[in-house]
């Protein structure tokens, strides 16, 4: 659920709406509010979502060169199959990368050894025997894996690459840094050199917040893989959305209007300085959508007034042109005394991004209330969120909302000890897809 | 004597081996102190240089900061941007000249990484005489214009660069701890794949509670291992700290082993050649022993050779004696001192005898019965001639009629000891008792002469064999110097023993024996 969003709200009178889209080679950007029409005399809470989709390459279009550095754990946990499988995923992977591709293949127990430093991808063999070499022992330095493969990429960084960390482990950090919090915070700091670190969760002993906060910091993918047998399918997929980036970089300006007061971006990191809201997504692939929604404050208007709501201005590297790219929108509202004319104009692909949203927040709402050990609390939350969910659904006509709300049907029914392990770890991992 | 020697032999051997091993330990171990200590100072060497390695990704931060505050426009928007934009930044504050914070500003509305800012650097506020604190040691009033700054927050320490501007205002940059921390890692070394058959050593880079950040090497300490060497980093990361540990007890395995095996080989050597040395000197004694011993027994030899002709010559002479003519004056006289002569040999070869019978240990008596008055009276008879001559008459007090089971052979040896002894040491001193008694098959015999007596000091070492006493009372004497050990060997085979009376007047033998009546 790779999806770029952003909303606004708006409130107040009468009724206009203004959905501007743009299109500048590889990106398209589209804003929108959920209600283009509000009701007139009073103060008024409405979203505004950003939403930016990237246009797949053509055949003849060169895609844009991928610096990867595939991070494993090599742990005493890998032991086995799983080392296995890894090496196999690895080496499947990289299969794919061109000439042009950086590849860097970095392993850690409770050191870190670098088996290839960063490198093009010109002899495939030499990596894989170096990847074949791997085996697993020993404790996890997850921290100091991720510090040695960002700074592989960082040795090759470009904006015209496609930089990506790709973490795999199946174990609890153990040496060095190892809270969520500290990966989060490294994360967030990577984000701002456009590094993304993708992680995959093998098993069920990995530590799912801590791989969860890292991804959603730094804008990448987060994975759980039940069974070593799938790894191979992640990898291969991971490296599918990292060979389809379009755009790199990207970077979302929100000014919003006198009048409107931007209160929260929600699911995503987000800087508020006055009136201006600025977010970074780092990459965005072919096909896919991303958003930013934005909820925004609308003050008292008389109705038959229109309001410009926001301007958004959106910069962007284009790869495959190697070019930077710029987009530009804006929304306005129009106010109404009628209520029925407003619910008659609701914009619903906003409304299901911000459906989409709180659902996720519930989600993690029930997640904290079920560690907490109140068992019967979580769930009551995940009902009562399946029934939001799915009565969403039905008013917004959403496929994704009612596959969400039978998600946290499932959810409510895995609470308890014996199911839980496993249920956190999916549970973490839809959270992620439905907030990105 | 065997076991002295063995023991002696012994000592020759084990105290210089001892002695060597010691010494040889201590010096093996001041040269082992020493090899370590190098070590340790090589190693030492090593954190510094990785020390170094750290500092430096600190004093590249330290320049970015200083060229940033250099470029930032000290508006909201701008501080807001640079501190979102550098990865290396979490927060960035200023402080006016009055010390008061200007941004992030209180007053306004705040985003949450600020708001997450000024909870954890409350800290830094009540500090803020940190910034204030003059340059140096210097008398000058100049405040110091940038400088670290560290607090505990969280799960470790947070860092803070600050520099002030002409104008006096104070803008600071809080480093983003775990993105330093990752840039660390990303400059120091890594491990390999697969430790070496002779693994080095691992470095370990440790914060202020101890708990690893990263470590790289082959070797995996052990929990609570203790260190080679340690050393805390510079400013401003002084609560971080390296060490250094190695496998095993480190460089004993390589240098102690070495000074161990020379110091085992030469004990060895040494060893050999004392052994080699005490087996001489071993051999050599036991080669005199043997010789002594054939001496011994050709002199035993020799007296039994001797005994039988004197025996002879006693005998015809006794017979001369009997028969001789009373007229013939001279004769007479001639034949008793060929008599008392030959009887005198006759004791000397016997006490010969016995001595070497009691030197090999085949001393026995051959009891029979006999009575003891009439034993002694046979020999105070035979030496009655002699002693006289010499001007001792002998009293004999008798009180031991009773026939008891005796070695006769024995007991006449022991009297004529005493007996002789008397006529050697104490000549023209008129009177001699010799008095016997007897008791619940105990008989006594005691001998006194009027002699100068024996010194207290020596009346224990008369008895041992070949002592004299070197002293005004053996001079001119000829003696053997086996006569009273021989006597009081026999008594003691008798159940008794020969002492010596304490002194009242001349010398006082006593022999008891334990005679059963027949």
């Amino acid at each position: 659920m790779n999806a770029f969003r952003s909303m606004v709200m708006i409130g107040v009178g009468t009724l206009l709406l203004c959905v501007c889209g743009a299109r500048a080679d590889q990106v398209k950007l589209k804003v929108a509010v959920s209600h283009p029409i509000l009701l007139a005399g009073q103060k008024q809470t409405a979203y505004l979502k950003v939403g930016l989709t990237g246009v797949p390459l053509v055949a003849e279009e060169k895609r844009a060169p991928v610096n990867v550095a595939i991070v494993l754990d090599r742990s005493g946990s890998m032991s086995g199959d799983k080392i296995r499988k890894a090496k196999e995923a690895a080496i499947l992977a990289i299969r794919r990368l061109d000439y042009d591709d950086i590849v860097s293949v970095v392993a850690y127990n409770h050191s870190v050894t670098i088996l290839v430093p960063a490198t093009k991808v010109s002899d495939k063999h030499a990596i894989y025997a170096a990847i074949d070499r791997l085996h697993a022992g020993g404790n996890t330095a997850l921290f100091a894996g991720v510090s040695k493969g960002t700074h592989e990429v960082r040795k090759f960084l470009s904006e015209n690459r496609v930089n990506r960390v790709i973490l795999l482990s199946d174990g609890l950090a153990n040496v060095g840094p190892s809270s969520p919090q500290s990966l989060a915070a490294l994360g967030s700091s990577l984000i701002e050199e456009g590094i993304s670190v993708t992680t995959i969760g093998l098993g069920l002993g990995y530590n799912e917040d801590l791989m969860f906060k890292l991804a959603h910091a730094s804008e990448g993918n987060h994975v759980f893989v039940e069974s070593s047998a799938h790894l191979a399918r992640i990898f291969t997929r991971e490296f599918g959305d990292l060979l389809s980036v379009v755009a790199n970089e990207v970077e979302v300006e929100i000014t919003c209007a006198e009048g409107i007061r931007p209160v929260r971006v929600l699911g995503r990191a987000a800087d508020i300085s006055g009136q201006r809201v600025t977010s970074k997504l780092n990459q965005l692939y072919g096909k896919q959508e991303k958003y930013i929604l934005l909820e925004v404050e609308v003050g008292k208007m008389s109705a038959e007034t229109r309001l410009p709501v926001a301007k958004v201005a959106v910069n962007y590297q284009d790869v495959a042109s190697r070019r930077a790219g710029r987009l530009s929108g804006s929304a306005a509202v129009s106010f109404s005394k009628s209520a029925r004319v407003v619910k008659s104009h609701t914009n619903n692909e906003v409304m299901i991004a911000a459906v989409e949203q709180i659902a996720a927040d519930n989600n993690v709402r029930a997640m904290v209330l079920r560690d907490q050990g109140k068992i019967g609390e979580a769930r009551k939350v995940l009902q009562s969120n399946t029934q939001y969910l799915y009565d969403n659904a039905d008013r917004y006509n959403s496929k994704r909302l009612r596959d969400y709300g039978g998600s946290n049907y499932g959810d409510a029914k895995n609470l308890s000890p014996g199911k839980w392990k496993k249920r956190r770890k999916e549970m973490r991992k839809m959270q992620f897809d439905y907030m990105h | 004597m065997k076991p002295k020697l063995v023991i002696a032999l012994l000592l020759i051997v084990l105290v210089p081996l001892g002695l060597m091993a010691w010494l040889g330990l201590r010096v093996a171990r001041s040269e082992r102190a020493a090899v370590e200590d190098s070590f340790r100072k090589l190693h030492m060497q090593k954190l510094k240089d990785v020390e170094a390695t750290i500092l430096k990704v600190v004093g590249l931060r330290e320049r970015e900061m200083l060229a940033l505050a250099d470029s930032l426009a000290l508006d909201p928007g701008a501080l807001r941007a640079a501190a979102r934009n550098n990865p290396a930044v979490s927060q960035i504050f200023v402080l006016s000249e009055k010390g008061r914070l200007v941004h992030p500003n209180i007053e306004t509305r705040l985003n949450r990484d600020e708001e997450e800012f000024l909870t954890r650097a409350q800290q830094v506020w009540k500090d803020q005489a940190v910034f204030h604190r003059p340059a140096g040691e210097t008398t000058q009033p100049s405040l110091s214009r940038q400088g670290w700054y560290s607090w505990y927050w969280g799960s470790g320490v947070n860092f803070i660069f600050w520099r002030r501007d002409a104008s006096g205002r104070i803008v600071g940059f809080e480093l983003d701890r775990y993105r330093l921390i990752a840039d660390i890692i990303a400059k120091l070394p890594e491990s390999r794949l697969t430790a070496p058959e002779t693994p080095t050593g691992t470095l370990v880079l440790l914060d202020s509670k101890g708990e690893t950040i990263y470590q790289w090497g082959d070797y995996l300490p052990k929990k609570q291992e203790r260190p080679l060497v340690g050393r805390s980093l510079g400013a401003p990361l002084n609560p971080w700290k390296l060490a250094y540990f190695t496998p095993g007890c480190g460089p004993a395995g390589d240098f102690g082993s070495g000074a161990m095996f020379n110091l085992i080989a030469a004990l060895i050597a040494v060893g050999l050649a004392l052994s080699g040395l005490a087996i001489y000197f071993y051999r050599e004694s036991s080669r005199e022993l043997r010789e002594a011993q054939k001496r011994v027994s050709f002199v035993n030899h020799v007296s039994h050779e001797l005994k039988t002709p004197l025996t002879n010559i006693r005998m015809y002479a006794e017979l001369l004696q009997m028969n001789g003519d009373e007229k013939d004056d001279k004769s007479t006289r001639y034949l008793d001192v060929v008599v008392s002569e030959s009887q005198r040999l006759s004791r000397l070869i016997d006490n010969v005898l016995t001595f070497g019978r009691q030197q090999r240990g085949a001393l026995k008596l051959r009891k029979t019965a006999g009575v003891v008055d009439e034993i002694i009276d046979g020999v105070l008879e035979s030496f009655r001639p002699s002693l006289e001559g010499k001007g001792v008459r002998v009293r004999f007090v008798t009180g031991a009629p009773g026939r008891v089971l005796l070695d006769a052979d024995a007991l006449r040896q022991i009297v004529s000891n005493l007996l002789g002894n008397v006529e050697k040491y104490a000549p023209d001193t008129g009177e001699a008792e010799v008095h016997s008694s007897q008791q619940d098959g105990k008989t006594v015999i005691t001998v006194s002469d009027r002699g100068p007596g024996v010194p207290s000091a020596e009346r224990e070492s008369v008895f041992k064999p070949f002592v004299r006493l070197s002293s005004r009372v053996t001079d001119g004497v000829a003696g053997t110097g086996i006569g009273l050990s021989i006597a009081r060997e026999l008594a003691r085979l008798h159940g008794g023993d020969l002492t010596l009376d304490p002194p009242e007047q001349g010398t006082t033998f006593r022999v008891t024996l334990v005679t059963q009546p027949e």
